[in-house]
């Protein structure tokens, strides 16, 4: 029942409830995430598909052609999220993630009506850099490793203090000398380098890209991750991101009730358990 | 001269829709000041119940499959019904994803993540329910009406001047009612200062639901006016609006009730207006209007700005 494929992409989920956390921290909702997840799996499709200086001699994609595609990923999803983020983020309260849903659905209506990208039907025959699952999951679990300890290492810094501040109550951080602009922006760009950076893997292992990586479900299903998890810790995303991925596996009967369950948890969620599964609290006990 | 015109009255009847889409955004945002992501799956349930009531049967897909009202209801009867029942099914999205939080006093991103869940899990239940095909309502729902108009050398369906006569009935009501009855100035008072509001003795709680139960009436009778109008494209056709009824919403400006009828027409015509040969990037204009209105004018064309207090 756990083969590779499902491991995979239960370690993409994980990556996508980080990215989705990140602003989450400095008290940002985006639902952007599948939309830079699509952003950089495009970028992955089009150069390994389009550019045949990539591709190289072997049967296996070059590594060094990947590692250039995960830089220029990196560097479009930064792009477009200052171009949204400058603007968006000087306003208080729930622009970004009205702006977010709207960046996601310029990106799907561009996306589909651009013959240049594949237009409805996507992109195929994405080549693999790597002979089996097992590749996927190291290049993921390196990328979920660096990750998680960025998120550590920001936790204990000052920046991870005047997260939480802004989150707290923007306007009594901004009283205290935080730039609260600043740090809104920090995140939401480390929120899209990180999905664009699982784009290009996840568009590499699905072998196919298309638009409908970005759709409003992805975004619900994102979320639930995080909801799930708790959004005190980033532990909390990376564990809703593992679970809620292999629910509909492990559970096959509920396959049509699957998005209903999705739903019901963001929906009870704050409701019931409003700092998610895995709180500070709980990690004390667990981690002393 | 005659293209013109038939821009004009295509955008305005699509405009009318996104109004009254944004209008059901702005009653329950000028009350609570949270944004009920629930709307656009209640206008998919207003279609939905729209198409029962004048006797459809469910689809071979759906968990109901073949299943019909005993009785075919003449269309406007339907959708006042469709509206009533979706009054009632916002009434219960507040129950559940809102009041709770409200008793707490928990920050408003909570409830826009709340009601992103009610309205993900009425979807698919409708989904589940009548399956994921579209549904036509019947062509003759109109009864005796001709289906199609001629003015001054456009041509108009006559389910288009409908919803453009329903959208200026609706905005001449409530904006009558906001203004001059004691209900609406009580409801503008909560929208104000919700403390003090209770203090003069105005039952704020009551003024929520109240709020609640017209903006789901508003989604109800859009949704089946636009199942009537373009047919009903699967359980996510709600969504689509209700994003686009977002868009339209920043556009006017956050609580503005002209506002929601400005940016429901503005993103309307600009709709209409795209040439035919780009017309699949037509979905795309109602969020580039969002993104030009926050980098030039944040508090919308009408709204007013925020003052923030320290």
């Amino acid at each position: 029942m756990l083969d590779g494929s499902l491991l995979v992409q239960m370690l993409i989920g994980a990556l996508l409830g980080l990215s989705v956390y990140l602003p989450l921290a400095a008290g940002q909702l985006s639902l952007a995430t599948p939309g830079f997840m699509t952003v950089g799996g495009y970028v992955a499709a089009l150069l390994s598909t389009r550019v045949a200086a990539l591709g190289g001699a072997e049967p296996l994609y070059p590594l060094p052609s990947l590692l250039l595609e995960l830089l220029l990923a990196a560097v479009v999803a930064l792009a477009l999220a200052l171009l949204v983020g400058l603007p968006v983020l000087r306003l208080r309260g729930i622009y970004l993630a009205i702006a977010t849903i709207a960046l996601n659905e310029i990106l799907r209506v561009v996306l589909l009506n651009n013959s240049w990208t594949g237009g409805a039907v996507g992109i195929f025959a994405i080549p693999q850099p790597f002979g089996d699952p097992l590749g996927y999951l190291a290049a993921l679990a390196v990328l979920l490793l660096l990750a998680g300890a960025t998120c550590q290492a920001i936790a204990r810094h000052p920046l991870g203090r005047a997260m939480a501040a802004v989150r707290d109550d923007e306007l009594a951080a901004s009283c205290t000398g935080i730039d609260s602009f600043r740090i809104k922006l920090l995140a939401f760009a480390a929120s899209a380098v990180l999905a664009a950076l699982t784009g290009v893997l996840a568009a590499h292992f699905f072998n196919t890209w298309n638009a409908r990586q970005g759709s409003f479900d992805a975004s619900i299903t994102t979320l639930a991750f995080v909801v799930f998890g708790g959004s005190r810790h980033w532990l909390g995303p990376v564990l809703g991101g593992l679970v809620l991925t292999a629910l509909p596996e492990l559970l096959r009967p509920v396959g049509d009730l699957r998005l209903v369950v999705f739903g019901a948890v963001i929906l009870l969620g704050p409701l019931l358990f409003p700092q998610g599964v895995v709180t500070p609290a709980l990690l004390q006990r667990l981690l002393p | 001269m005659d293209v013109l015109l038939q821009i004009l009255v295509n955008g305005l009847s699509v405009g009318a829709v996104y109004a009254l889409f944004a209008l059901g955004y702005t009653l329950v945002f000028s009350v609570l000041g949270v944004i009920n992501f629930a709307h656009g799956a209640l206008f998919t349930l207003g279609a939905y119940l729209t198409y029962l009531g004048v006797g459809g049967a469910v689809g071979s897909n759906g968990a109901l499959a073949g299943w019909a009202l005993p009785l075919a209801l003449p269309f406007p009867v339907a959708l006042l019904l469709a509206g009533v029942g979706c009054a009632g099914a916002n009434l219960l999205v507040e129950a559940v994803a809102f009041r709770p939080l409200r008793r707490r006093h928990a920050e408003p991103l909570l409830y826009l993540i709340t009601s992103l869940g009610a309205g993900v899990v009425l979807v698919n239940l409708l989904q589940i329910a009548f399956g994921a095909e579209g549904y036509a309502l019947p062509a003759d729902a109109l009864g005796d009406l001709p289906p199609m108009l001629t003015l001054a050398g456009a041509r108009l369906r006559s389910v288009q001047l409908l919803l453009l006569l329903v959208c200026a009935a609706v905005m001449t009501v409530l904006t009558l009612w906001l203004e001059r009855s004691r209900g609406g100035r009580a409801l503008q008072a909560v929208s104000e200062d919700a403390t003090t509001a209770r203090l003069l003795g105005i039952d704020s709680d009551a003024m929520v639901r109240l709020s609640f139960a017209l903006s789901g009436l508003l989604a109800g009778l859009s949704g089946g006016l636009v199942g009537l109008s373009v047919s009903i494209a699967g359980p996510y056709f709600g969504i689509v609006y209700g994003l686009k009824g977002l868009g339209v919403l920043v556009l006017g400006g956050l609580g503005s009730v002209p506002g929601a009828l400005l940016g429901g027409l503005v993103v309307g015509l600009a709709e209409a207006a795209v040439p035919g040969d780009l017309s699949g990037l037509k979905d795309a204009v109602a969020f580039a209007f969002l993104f030009a209105i926050l980098l030039l004018r944040p508090q919308g064309l009408l709204g007013r700005a925020p003052i923030t207090k320290v």
